[in-house]
């Protein structure tokens, strides 16, 4: 219902950006997630929703395999981003980060400058030529998480000296500064005030032109306004996935309609 | 009575007043804790603290300020003479306490009474030939007036320790009397206790900078006793250090302090490269059950003591140093070199750095890591531009602690790289470092106020104030780059 034109248009090719079959994962002998399938389609915002600990990070942090380097984690099932498995051993996880971009939970700005922070991703990618060129994506960057004019005069001090809100939108400008093809963003205003709140969700709005958006929140009303699809957890298990208003106006599973009436989570 | 029978009469009187004050708090309420102000026990607590604190005190300032005393007024009794010239005064005294020690000997080897004792008179009993039985053996002949000090000092040691003993145990009783008396229902227990404890740990502390500024005092006290004796200017700008017995030493700092940071330096260039490596793998690369075998096997060399490690530099190091390195490439002919100590203390401090720096590599939080690899960082990329960043504060300090600990190593350096104080560029000749002078100045024959030993005080400031300066300098390092986390 939120489709703007330019997004139909790219629907009719085949439209699935990530497929996930049958995820299943296992901290230790503990099993986080059980039988997940689903399509995350391109130019689209998927929510993630569900009560705490139902393993939306989980999921999430299995499509860009930042499960690796959690030791005890196990991952199994089939998961394929354009079509490539991505659990291929062939696969290097480090290139497909780069194409996965990510925005944690908790705001984790590296302890450097403002600048550094946001020029790291082009810079280990070796994604500009020139000093000026790297200056105007930081810059890009920094305007579209809504941090521009906040910081524009103290590029050179340090990103842990910002206020949480500042960090996560120094983190998201950081991941969009990496020009990734699917960003994953968990939680990613949950430290932020409404002003700072609207302003990355227009940038949501505004990544869904080229990418695929992935977005955990614990906001029914975040979900509605900036998805297209939203999928529900619970208990380790994929509820409900649908079109967004279908889910929120017509729920056919019972836990989905009493989560987001609010009687469970 | 003596100090050790006194102290647990007054530890006893303290349990006393530990189970009485915890009852009688009790007893102010009928019994109901819930109406006392703080816990019986930490009635208890503050009666048994009102025993202790103030006749230990007590006891702790009369045993340290009695000897004082008594010295003062026997160099006095002594003559104006005596008293004004501190070496005459000094051996007097030493001679009174060592007579009066002796009689103490004799005392408790024969059983003779105190009257006994004051009657004995050097002239007439033969003194020496007495005290030598009991295993005490004076020089000379005992001087009458100095005999008749003896017997004054320990007159005033044992009315010193009866006044003691009557004081500390007067405190001890009226402590236990006034804190039983104070307890009631309101009474703060718990505040008494809980301020305590900050003056005893403030005490703690006290004692650590308080014994720091008395060894620093002491140092410079006997270095300016060295440089009224010795140019200052011969000492700093010397280029020679080569001591003689007779006097007209050149004692110039600079050999020892060029030897001292060249090795210091060969050492750190072997320990700080290799343990922040061995760091980086334990920490970020080696799995737990690698780790766990891994890292106490480095950290057994810290176990091992440095003369065996001196023996390794001795024995092994050096003669292959010498003749793979040195000999073939016409060199040097030394077995001690610049080259094996270095060598062997770098290998010293790996554990060193390598334990302290993984330490810090994994205070480093798990989320900055996340972070990077994230966004496609490889491992190493985010140990590089991440990790190290982040830890660098830390792995400067670790590296500056080895440093100074390479600095003031002197048992591998006198087996390794010999005695010879020489200003030279070639690692394989033999040096010597501050350290091991310091050590042969003050081992040697010479009389104690000798320019060649009191230069042992001046080279220990000197290593003081470069120790120092490093540590400072490591501070600023660390304020400059502190980078905090999130
Ligand atoms: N590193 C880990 N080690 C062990 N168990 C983990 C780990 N991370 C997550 N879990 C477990 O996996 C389950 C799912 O966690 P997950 O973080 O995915 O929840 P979530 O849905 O993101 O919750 P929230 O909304 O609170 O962020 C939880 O039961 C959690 O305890
Ligand atoms: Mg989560």
């Amino acid at each position: 219902m939120y489709d703007a034109p330019a997004n139909k248009q790219s629907v009719d090719q085949s439209n699935q950006k990530i497929t996930a079959r049958n995820v299943q994962v296992f901290y230790g002998d503990k099993q986080a997630l059980r039988d997940v399938s689903v399509d995350i389609e391109d130019r689209t915002v998927t929510a993630f929703i569900g009560p705490s600990g139902c393993g939306k990070s989980t999921f999430l942090r299995c499509l860009n395999r930042m499960n690796d380097t959690v030791a005890i984690a196990r991952v199994e099932g089939d998961i394929r981003l354009d079509g490539e498995d991505i659990y291929h051993p062939m696969v290097d996880p480090v290139q497909l980060r780069a194409k996965v971009g990510m925005v944690f939970q908790k705001p984790n700005p590296f302890p450097k400058s403002i600048y550094d922070n946001v020029a790291y991703g082009p810079k280990i990618h070796g994604l500009t030529r020139s000093k000026s060129e790297l200056d105007g994506i930081v810059e890009e960057s920094l305007k579209r998480a809504a941090l521009w004019n906040e910081v524009k005069d103290r590029l050179q001090e340090s990103g842990t000296g910002l206020s949480g809100g500042q960090q996560q939108r120094l983190c998201i400008a950081r991941a969009v500064a990496t020009g990734p093809e699917v960003l994953l963003m968990d939680e990613p205003c949950s430290a932020l005030d409404p002003i700072a709140t609207a302003q990355v969700e227009e940038l949501i709005d505004d990544l869904r032109q080229n990418y695929s958006v992935v977005i955990v929140t614990h906001s029914m009303q975040q979900a509605a306004r900036v998805s297209q699809k939203t999928a529900f957890f619970h208990l380790g298990n994929l509820v409900e996935y649908g079109e967004t208003g279908t889910i929120f106006t017509n729920p056919q599973d019972p836990r989905t309609e009493s989560y987001i009436t609010g009687r469970i989570g | 009575m003596n100090v050790g029978i006194l102290s647990i009469i007054v530890l006893a009187l303290a349990l006393c007043g530990f189970v009485v004050g915890r009852n009688r708090a009790l007893q102010s309420v009928k019994g109901d804790a819930r109406k006392l102000h703080s816990l019986p026990v930490y009635h208890g607590q503050t009666v048994a603290l009102f025993v202790t604190v103030p006749a230990v005190l007590m006891m702790a300032v009369w045993l340290v300020a009695q000897p004082m005393v008594i010295e003062a007024r026997i160099v006095g009794q002594l003559g104006d003479a005596v008293a004004a010239d501190p070496v005459a005064s000094k051996l007097a005294m030493e001679d009174v306490s060592r007579i009066a020690d002796g009689l103490d000997a004799l005392q408790a080897a024969t059983g003779l009474s105190d009257d006994e004792i004051g009657d004995m008179r050097s002239d007439l009993s033969d003194i020496r030939g007495r005290l030598a039985e009991v295993g005490v053996a004076l020089g000379s002949e005992v001087r009458p007036e100095i005999f008749s000090m003896a017997k004054s000092l320990r007159g005033m040691q044992q009315t010193g320790a009866t006044m003691m003993t009557a004081l500390v145990l007067m405190l001890a009783v009226g402590g236990l009397a006034l804190g039983i008396l104070r307890i009631e229902g309101d009474f703060r227990a718990r505040n008494v206790a809980e301020s305590f404890f900050m003056w005893l740990l403030v005490a703690a502390a006290g004692v650590a900078i308080l014994t720091t500024i008395g060894i620093v005092l002491s140092l410079f006290s006997e270095t300016m006793r060295f440089f009224s004796v010795h140019p200052a200017s011969d000492f700093f700008f010397g280029l020679t250090w080569n001591p003689q017995f007779r006097g007209g030493s050149d004692l110039g700092i600079i050999p020892l302090l060029w030897g001292t940071l060249y090795i210091t330096f060969v050492a750190m260039i072997v320990a700080a490269p290799i343990g922040i490596f061995a760091a980086i793998y334990t920490a970020e690369y080696a799995s737990p059950r690698v780790r766990s075998v891994v890292k106490p096997l480095i950290e057994v060399i810290a176990g091992i003591p440095t003369v065996v490690f001196g023996l390794f530099a001795l024995v092994t190091v050096g003669p292959f140093l010498r003749d793979y390195f040195a000999v073939p490439f016409g060199l040097g002919t030394s077995g001690s070199s610049v080259l094996t100590a270095g060598l062997v203390i770098g290998i010293l401090n790996i554990p060193f750095v390598s334990s302290l720096t993984d330490d810090i590599i994994n205070a480093v939080p798990q989320s900055l890591r996340d972070g990077s690899y994230g966004l496609g960082a490889t491992k190493s990329e985010t140990i590089k531009k991440v990790i190290l960043p982040a830890a660098l504060p830390g792995i400067v300090g670790a590296v500056l602690l080895a440093t100074s600990r390479a600095i003031g190593e002197t048992m591998i350096v006198t087996m390794g790289a010999g005695a010879a104080a020489k200003l030279d560029l070639n690692p394989f000749e033999a040096m010597t470092t501050i350290t091991v002078k310091i050590v042969s100045q003050l081992t040697g024959d010479l009389a104690f106020d000798s320019p060649e030993t009191l230069v042992a005080f001046a080279l220990g400031s000197s290593l003081f104030v470069i120790t120092l300066g490093l540590n400072v300098f490591a501070l600023w390092i660390v304020r400059k780059y502190r980078e905090q986390y999130e």
